[in-house]
């Protein structure tokens, strides 16, 4: 575990440039960011690349890093990033639909994608099943480590709303999972 | 470093439910939670990370290209503003110097114009005024009716020859005959 004043010294490092912190960065945070990534899409090859993309950020905008919680701060760019690549699917979705014109032609299109980099573990089946805001929510929870203040103020929500509904989230899963 | 397991739970959900529900919830929250822990995600492919940090080093090297070339180009427009202010006050410091002086130029030279007998220190004006004071003398001759030649002849010699000279000592050819 890394203590508060070696990642504020890696993260000094980081601004002046020095490419040794920030592949020390790579190594502490990359299996966090890539879990939160994959049980979001369910994708490997979808995390590979929103991974890359969350690095490549960080060189782009440590600069404008100005102190506090870096988790945060890092977390924060990973679901805009998230975001955007939702976003992109939906409009890559619209414009399959307007170039599809049998219903049927699309599902079976939109299925065997589905199929080629899903992961069939059990938990992702069932993550699959809760709504995107909640699973967003729980896997922020679970792969930041930040405080609920911090997600709540992350998400411009209250902390009662996202402490609800991380709890109906979570008793869902075990519903589900059946444990 | 702050995180989810230093936090306490029970106290957060107490500020909204009763003691007996906020144990329920946090007891809902943690198994939740140990099922993310008993499933964990992959981990990311090792050449991933290599590739991740090949690119950022080649991102960093882009950008310290890019930070050197900036600082040459402004360290080069620094020179060339200083370089063009410096020319620029040395054409005004010349001009400066020359409005300053005051060059006085004369037709006379100095030696004659400063000169108390002007025939003795310039020859040619010496010359001039011999020739000068000779034609006055031969009018005054024959004004007295002197030489017993033709007055009118004589009197237009002394003209051409008055014209001639003129016109010598214009050309700066004069030489008393």
């Amino acid at each position: 575990m890394i203590t508060n004043d070696e990642l504020a010294s890696i993260i000094n490092g980081c601004k002046n440039g020095d490419g040794e912190c920030f592949s020390r960065i790579v190594d502490i945070y990359s299996s966090r960011c890539f879990g939160y990534f994959y049980r979001l899409t369910a994708n490997s090859d979808i995390s590979d690349e929103l991974l890359s993309e969350l690095f490549t950020k960080l060189v782009d905008k440590i600069g404008s890093y100005k102190g506090g919680s870096f988790d945060s701060w890092l977390f924060r760019i990973a679901t805009n990033i998230f975001n955007d690549h939702l976003r992109a699917k939906q409009r890559r979705k619209k414009m399959m639909e307007v170039l599809m014109t049998r219903r049927e032609e699309l599902e079976e299109v939109m299925e065997s994608k589905k199929s080629e980099g899903e992961v069939t573990d059990r938990l992702q089946v069932q993550l699959a099943r809760l709504d995107g805001g909640t699973r967003e929510l729980i896997m922020l929870r679970f792969y930041s480590q930040l405080s609920l203040k911090e997600i709540a103020h992350m998400r411009s929500e209250p902390i009662g709303t996202t402490l609800s509904k991380l709890h109906r989230g979570l008793k869902r899963l075990r519903e589900l999972m059946g444990c | 470093m702050r995180g989810p397991e230093k936090e306490d739970l029970r106290e957060l959900f107490e500020r909204f439910v009763g003691a007996e529900q906020a144990n329920e919830a946090v007891e809902d929250i943690l198994k939740g939670e140990q099922i993310l822990r008993d499933n964990p995600a992959p981990e990311p492919d090792a050449r991933l990370i290599v590739s991740i940090k090949a690119q950022i080093a080649k991102e960093l090297a882009l950008r310290r290209a890019k930070a050197s070339r900036w600082t040459f180009f402004r360290v080069a427009a620094v020179a060339a503003v200083i370089v063009i202010f410096a020319s620029i006050g040395i054409k005004l410091m010349h001009r400066e110097g020359k409005t300053g002086q005051v060059y006085i130029s004369s037709m006379m030279p100095a030696a004659i114009w400063e000169s108390s007998n002007i025939t003795v220190d310039d020859t040619r004006l010496g010359i001039l005024a011999a020739a000068v004071e000779e034609i006055e003398n031969e009018f005054t001759h024959l004004q007295e009716g002197g030489n017993g030649r033709n007055g009118e002849k004589t009197i237009e010699e002394l003209e051409t020859e008055l014209i001639d000279i003129n016109s010598d000592y214009g050309k700066g050819q004069f030489v008393w005959m």
